[in-house]
């Protein structure tokens, strides 16, 4: 599974402002989840007010389709349950309508939106500078750190007799294990590299 | 005025283990030094106390003065804009989300204006040759490009003296021969801490020999470089480029503090 | 346990929302007084640290396989405030940049994950590890029940929150989400003991006997224990205790006072076509889950207490302190392998 969503989006929808494109997605998100159960009518024109986002904005590429195809599943299984009650049919189908519409608006914002504007949004909406700086410094490190654990991982994998060795439950705790001493210890280095350039926490 | 000024610098870990053992050097400004030594030598941890980062609580007789500047906790910020600190893991330094905030965050943290830091960016990109770079995302740079633009982030705050961990160690020949030209074009004092003894003898006419938390020579690159056995003892060796290079019949200098 | 969008209705995404930001307010104001500005990029690279290691793949059978949530381990390793903070961080991410949570559910998976896991796993392991004691062996033991715990207690609030949006039965969400993960949890107990076992291996002051010498938070105030214990609380009575709640004279009531109306008093209100979930021979409903419940918690008893004396097989704690790693040549050399 490839680590983060395409975010190089077509021209004219990135020129949009990243806070017009959240809040959008935002009232989008709540208003179809704020529809009756049977208003199928309301569905429809959420779906082709989306389609109609994604044919402007030029997203509607099969890179989204797959990603939502991936996502459902879950959504679908969750949405099973809802099967055993009265009327569950009809709350199934509802269901799977607004997830859909509502996983499909996000994949679009994810498509259209680096996660660096919507920082920029979150600071300049005066969001805690505590959680703003911990949601860029995950940002920035999951890649890095994602890397690290495969390199870990091919590195065990290298040298484990056999497949059960290589998978072992006990292996793959040591990798993790490793993985947060390290995190730890990029911290600290972190900590002095912002120091040095003269961070006022 | 010196650019830098070590005196009996000494340091050691809080389980005991003793880093430094007494280093005393001398930096002239707008000079480039190498700084050499096998592993554990302390060279990194050396570097780490040119802007204070070490030791944890500053003693307050400094070791460590800095363009007159002594190292003290009062001066910590100035020393800080004066001592740009290029860390030996490029992913260490470049902490932001984008190179472009990365590149700013000096300038914002010194309180300039939007503008100033603006000025600041784009200049400082320009003058390490990362301009196509500015709104890349660090985890797509290669190691090269992610050294520019640390490069570029140390450059922003204008500091008159850069410390560079092991800045070639990551580099294909290409971007070595880059970052090479790039160092050599700023007229900024240098110390660069290196494996890289080629790059040493090529760029710093002046170098210090660490092993053991000790200095075990200082003096000219050539002269040092070119006595086998004094760097077989210390854990390094004569480097090809000198390879038909012989020893200056004077001897090489050594400096024992 | 991610939920999607318009699984929650608009009520109950709101409260769950308001809890996360009363919670994630008062976990970001703890460790701002709490934490040292040395220690706040570990929370950043905390939370990648979770990310990364979700991602690694335990197999179970048969192809399928587990991965480790991680919540317990965070207010192990980091505190619970800055637990908080982690799991916040890796749920929004999830949220906005893979579409894994929904967006209006957010609110409410912050509740279960960032909020109810952490500091119930950290309550529970404190608890326990005055009954444990304080060596490795003990702290593993408590460590592996509370991450299972936790695990639990998140399922059953996630199934509090579906009932309450009228998307799934009670009577089928406790059951299904319970059984789930309860079993879920066991491998969560598990790992979180292997995983902290080998960093006491290899980095003890990462993972020390006492709170004192955390790297991170220094003490657990007690404003903030009272702060979190209040929000779980009326969590817990917003999206359970109408259902726990065996009287329908009782569940009228406390939907009144929680102000969320039933349009037909006088129907039933859960009507489900398949008989409720019961245990072959037990009479009531929550007798059922209630008996699963348990054996589950003895099952994760036992897998913890095996664990820890696996691995820990004699109780000492190494004191060692290490230096900190200035360069990359120290940490590899600071990394032991196992």
């Amino acid at each position: 599974m490839t680590i983060e969503m395409a975010s190089a989006g077509p021209r004219e929808i990135r020129r949009l402002p990243p806070g017009l494109k959240l809040a959008g997605a935002l009232l989008f998100t709540i208003v179809v989840v704020a529809l009756p159960r049977r208003d199928w009518l309301d569905y429809g024109l959420a779906g082709c007010i989306l389609l109609l986002a994604m044919i402007w904005g030029r997203a509607a590429s099969w890179k989204l389709v797959r990603r939502l195809i991936l996502l459902e599943p879950f959504a679908a299984g969750v949405a099973a349950m809802s099967l055993f009650q009265q009327g569950g049919l009809e709350i199934f189908l509802s269901l799977l309508a607004k997830s859909t519409l509502c996983l499909s608006c996000v994949l679009l914002l994810g498509a259209t939106t680096p996660f660096s504007q919507i920082l920029d949004v979150m600071r300049r909406r005066h969001l805690p500078g505590l959680l703003v700086t911990t949601l860029a410094l995950t940002y920035r490190y999951l890649f890095v750190l994602h890397e690290e654990m495969h390199r870990l991982r091919r590195a065990r994998q290298s040298r484990a007799m056999g497949r059960r060795h290589a998978d072992s439950w006990r292996g793959q705790a040591g990798i993790i294990a490793r993985l947060f001493v390290r995190a730890s210890e990029r911290a600290g280095r972190i900590y002095a590299a912002m120091c040095a350039r003269g961070w006022k926490s | 005025m010196n650019a830098l000024e070590v005196h009996n610098l000494r340091f050691s870990y809080p389980d005991g283990v003793e880093a430094l053992r007494g280093l005393s050097f001398t930096v002239a400004e707008c000079e480039r030094v190498g700084l050499v030594g096998p592993n554990g030598a302390g060279k990194s941890t050396l570097l780490w106390h040119l802007n204070g980062l070490l030791p944890e609580i500053l003693p307050k007789e400094p070791a460590v003065t800095v363009f007159g500047i002594p190292l003290i906790q009062a001066n910590l910020e100035r020393i800080r804009a004066e001592v740009g600190l290029m860390f030996q893991d490029p992913d260490d330094q470049l902490f932001c989300p984008t190179v472009a905030e990365d590149v700013a965050f000096g300038p914002q943290q010194a309180g300039l204006s939007k503008d100033e830091v603006q000025q600041r960016v784009k200049s400082a990109l320009a003058q390490a040759g990362a301009c196509n770079l500015e709104n890349r995302l660090p985890h797509h740079l290669s190691q090269g490009e992610k050294r520019r633009v640390c490069l570029a982030g140390l450059l922003a705050c204008k500091p008159r003296l850069l410390a560079m961990d092991e800045p070639t160690s990551d580099l294909d020949p290409r971007g070595r021969r880059e970052l090479k030209a790039l160092l050599k074009s700023l007229p900024i004092t240098q110390i660069i801490s290196t494996h890289d003894l080629e790059l040493v003898v090529e760029l710093c006419p002046r170098v210090i020999v660490l092993d053991a938390g000790q200095i075990a020579a200082e003096g000219p690159t050539v002269e040092i470089f070119s006595d086998e056995p004094f760097m077989l003892k210390h854990g390094l060796e004569r480097p090809h480029i000198l390879l038909h290079h012989h020893p200056h019949p004077a001897g090489v200098q050594n400096n024992k503090t | 346990m991610h939920i999607p969008d318009g699984f929650l209705d608009v009520k109950t995404a709101v409260a769950g929302a308001a809890l996360a930001a009363a919670g994630l307010g008062l976990s970001l104001r703890e460790v701002s007084r709490q934490v040292p500005p040395a220690r706040i990029p570990l929370i950043g690279l905390g939370a990648a640290f979770v990310f990364a290691a979700q991602m690694l793949n335990f197999p179970v059978l048969a192809g399928a396989s587990g991965h480790l949530v991680g919540a317990t381990l965070s207010a192990i390793l980091l505190g619970p405030s800055a637990a908080v903070l982690v799991m916040s961080a890796v749920l929004i991410l999830q949220c906005l940049l893979f579409a894994d949570g929904g967006l209006t559910a957010l609110g409410a998976n912050l509740f279960n994950m960032a909020l109810v896991a952490p500091w119930s796993g950290y309550a529970l392991y404190r608890l326990l590890r005055r009954v444990c004691g304080n060596s490795l062996r003990g702290r593993l033991m408590a460590a592996s029940f509370a991450a299972w715990a936790s695990t639990v207690c998140a399922a059953v609030c996630c199934a509090g929150q579906l009932a309450l949006s009228g998307t799934v039965a009670w009577g089928t969400a406790l059951p299904v989400l319970a059984l789930v993960h309860i079993a879920i949890g066991l491998g969560e107990g598990l790992i979180t003991a292997l995983v902290l076992a080998g960093i006491a291996r290899t980095r003890p002051e990462l993972f020390p006997p006492t709170e004192t010498a955390q790297p991170i938070e220094t003490s657990t105030s007690v404003l903030q224990t009272i702060g979190f214990g209040l929000l779980l609380s009326l969590g817990l009575a917003a999206f359970v205790a109408p259902f726990a709640c065996s009287w329908p004279d009782g569940l009228e009531w406390a939907a009144e006072r929680l102000g969320f109306a039933r349009e037909a008093a006088d129907k039933p209100i859960f009507h489900s076509p398949m008989p409720d979930y019961q245990w072959p021979g037990v009479a009531t409903n929550g007798w059922g889950t209630a008996i699963t419940g348990m054996a589950g918690a003895l099952a994760a008893f036992l897998i913890a207490w095996v664990t820890a004396r696996w691995l820990a097989p004699a109780s000492n704690d190494s004191k060692t302190t290490v230096p900190p790693a200035v360069s990359k040549q120290d940490e590899r050399k600071s990394d032991n392998d196992n």
